[in-house]
């Protein structure tokens, strides 16, 4: 029986989790660092404490201790996937919201969970820890001990291979530290489907369904939506049985992401396991009426899923559009400083998981992510139509946003169409050209005196780098902590 | 009745917006046009027939406005510049584009008499039409610009005598 959660994350994710935790009575205590302090997480948590860090886990334990929390949910991120946290917590006599220590170990190795699942009989991008014949070119070189597209490599020619191992293995030691790099097949123009899964700890599985998030910008997703136009019936059934097996090779317990790439003749192949909740995890929600939180908290308390898997099912279409602090015209350079204006879209059918409200404090210490607009609706033509109209509602000023470029994006003819893959922003170019022209209007507007149009903005802006408790100027370069932070892809 | 003045910077060139107001209502005067308009609360104004809702946060002299869906970067001009605006406040005899975009239709012809406020152009920009009004009654002695052409900001589209 879990009675209170420590919350062992920040921003949007920390907010959603305590909203189930509220509905099910269950007491939720917050950290916070002192870069975060009067963020909004912490500001609406009832307890909250300081740390000196989201990712320290000895600090965690006892402050989970000193809170007297008898379980940990770690959310998405940070300490979600370090199984020396999963392990401390067993051994602290802490529920741990999450799988075990060794299943967070096999699958964050992504040479060994390959080797697993092909074991399981689940389809894999062919790898080669040495060098690959001729015709399999071209390749990629990748590093066995982390995601997010550090340590990545495109190889085009057996000459390059050499050159481009030795130099991914190195970024990799940077980032990950372990320099081991593997070579994978390259699936050309593949599109990224993910299957959310279920395990018990009385050997129960379940899979609900895929999700589409083959939109990416520097391999990281910013539009994912389900059900994906390139799943059939039959693929489902295929993929769904696939994500199972996963599943249970490694005795999976919580909620996990089974991922696949799909190619274009319809081919899928297990990519890797992402023993989290997932940032994309309330399209899933939407379609299916399924809390995962709740799911999560349940069978950490050693409850059987109470669902079998032709019972569920999934109405509508939901789609997530991640907006963040960048500016994505100028290469997605990162955007801070305070949110003066922040207007919500509101109507039937839109959720908002948002980290942040007016007067928060955007900051180069973390994640740009400032908000999840999620939307369902019948159809997903309907879905569409639906999150442009939001997209337009939203005002969040004070930061740039890619709020407009997320826009354009929904707007194009292929998205319509539902043709996407994994290069779909290189391949529409015209959606990183905003209007140039500025309205008449807008001009008019801006005209206005003091204390009319929007009177408290004016005069009241934080200007750049102000808003870092480091205080580092305008137009300084950002540390690298905002591309190869802890923040893994997900 | 308040009155001031504010010098934008846009690519190209420089805007002079005079801003005459008192309690909500008043009149916009920008590139030689007087522009009426009622602020229904602090981010919805009425101008040019509709209904506009706008924000907008102020960083010196960088504004950022937000309006329908987009959100633009205006700069203002420093003080020693406004010197230069002349041009875009001359003549009040001239009609002149309110934004760049293409001239829609002629409501007037060389010739035609016509009153204060009267509407005598439609211009289209930002897929938004926009009326171009008479600045002063008289009689139109010139039209500078046909329908379709696109025209740049400040542009004469026609003169009244």
């Amino acid at each position: 029986m879990i009675r209170k959660v420590l919350i062992a994350n920040r921003g949007e994710i920390a907010i959603r989790i305590s909203y189930t935790l509220r509905e099910m009575g269950i007491d939720a205590a917050a950290v916070f660092t002192a870069a975060d302090e009067g963020a909004l997480h912490a500001r609406l948590a009832r307890e909250a404490h300081l740390v000196t860090s989201y990712l320290d886990i000895d600090e965690m334990i006892r402050t989970a201790t000193d809170a007297a929390a008898d379980a940990i949910h770690p959310g998405y991120g940070f300490l979600s996937e370090n199984a020396a946290l999963s392990a401390a917590c067993a051994k602290a006599g802490i529920v741990f919201i999450g799988p075990a220590p060794e299943t967070i170990r096999r699958m964050g190795d992504k040479l060994e969970s390959k080797r697993i699942m092909q074991e399981a009989g689940v389809p894999v991008v062919p790898i080669w820890e040495g060098e690959p014949p001729d015709s399999e070119y071209p390749v990629l070189v990748k590093a066995a001990g982390g995601g997010g597209g550090k340590g990545m490599r495109l190889v085009e020619r057996p000459a390059d291979l050499a050159g481009a191992m030795a130099s991914a293995a190195r970024e990799a030691a940077a980032a990950f530290g372990d320099s081991r790099v593997f070579v994978e097949k390259y699936i050309r123009r593949p599109r990224h489907i993910e299957f959310q899964i279920l395990g018990d700890s009385h050997g129960n599985y379940l899979h609900v369904f895929e999700r589409e998030c083959s939109i990416q910008r520097r391999h990281q997703k910013i539009i994912e939506e389900t059900p994906s136009t390139a799943v059939t019936a039959e693929l489902r059934a295929e993929m769904g049985a696939a994500a199972l097996a996963a599943a249970r090779a490694v005795k999976y317990r919580g909620a996990g992401t089974v991922e696949f790439v799909l190619d274009p003749a319809g081919r899928f192949y297990f990519l890797e396991m992402n023993t989290r909740l997932q940032v994309e995890h309330p399209v899933t929600e939407m379609t299916t009426g399924l809390d995962l939180v709740r799911e999560q908290v349940r069978i950490a308390s050693g409850e059987k899923l109470p669902y079998r898997q032709d019972g569920l099912g999934q109405t509508g279409h939901s789609i997530e559009c991640r907006v963040y602090a960048e500016i994505p015209e100028e290469n997605f350079r990162p955007s801070i400083g305070k949110i003066e204006i922040y207007e919500p879209p509101l109507g039937p059918g839109i959720r908002l998981d948002s980290g942040v409200t007016r007067g928060s404090l955007v900051s180069y210490h973390f994640d740009p992510l400032l908000a999840k607009l999620i939307v369902w609706a019948p159809t997903r033509e309907s879905a569409i139509d639906r999150m442009k109209r939001a997209l337009d509602d939203f005002v969040l000023l004070g930061v740039g946003t890619n709020i407009e470029f997320l826009r354009r994006i929904l707007a194009t003819h292929d998205f319509a169409l539902g043709k996407l893959d994994t290069a779909f922003l290189d391949r529409h170019p015209e959606v990183f050209s905003p209007p140039s022209e500025v309205p008449v209007e807008a001009i008019l507007a801006a005209s206005l005196p003091l204390g009319e149009g929007s009177r408290e903005a004016r005069g009241a802006r934080t200007r750049q780098g102000e808003a870092s408790s480091e205080g580092a100027g305008s137009g300084t370069a950002f540390p690298d902590a905002w591309t190869s932070g802890p923040w893994r892809n997900s | 009745m308040t009155s001031h003045e504010l010098h934008w910077e846009l690519p190209g060139r420089e805007v002079a917006v005079r801003v005459e107001h008192s309690k909500g209502t008043g009149t916009f005067h920008i590139a030689g046009q007087a522009i009426p308009f009622r602020l229904l609360d602090r981010n919805t104004i009425e101008i040019l027939g509709r209904r506009v809702r706008f924000y907008a946060i102020r960083d010196g002299n960088s504004y950022t406005v937000w309006l329908d869906g987009h959100t633009y970067h205006l700069k203002r001009a420093g003080k020693s510049r406004l010197s230069g605006t002349t041009s875009l406040t001359s003549a009040a005899n001239e009609v002149k584009a309110l934004m760049p975009g293409k001239l829609l239709r002629l409501e007037v012809a060389v010739g035609d008499v016509v009153s204060e406020k009267q509407i005598v152009a439609l211009m289209e920009s930002m897929k938004m039409e926009t009326a171009l009004y008479a600045p002063q009654a008289g009689r139109v002695a010139e039209i500078c610009c046909q329908p379709g052409q696109v025209v740049e900001l400040g542009e004469v589209i026609m003169v009244i005598d």
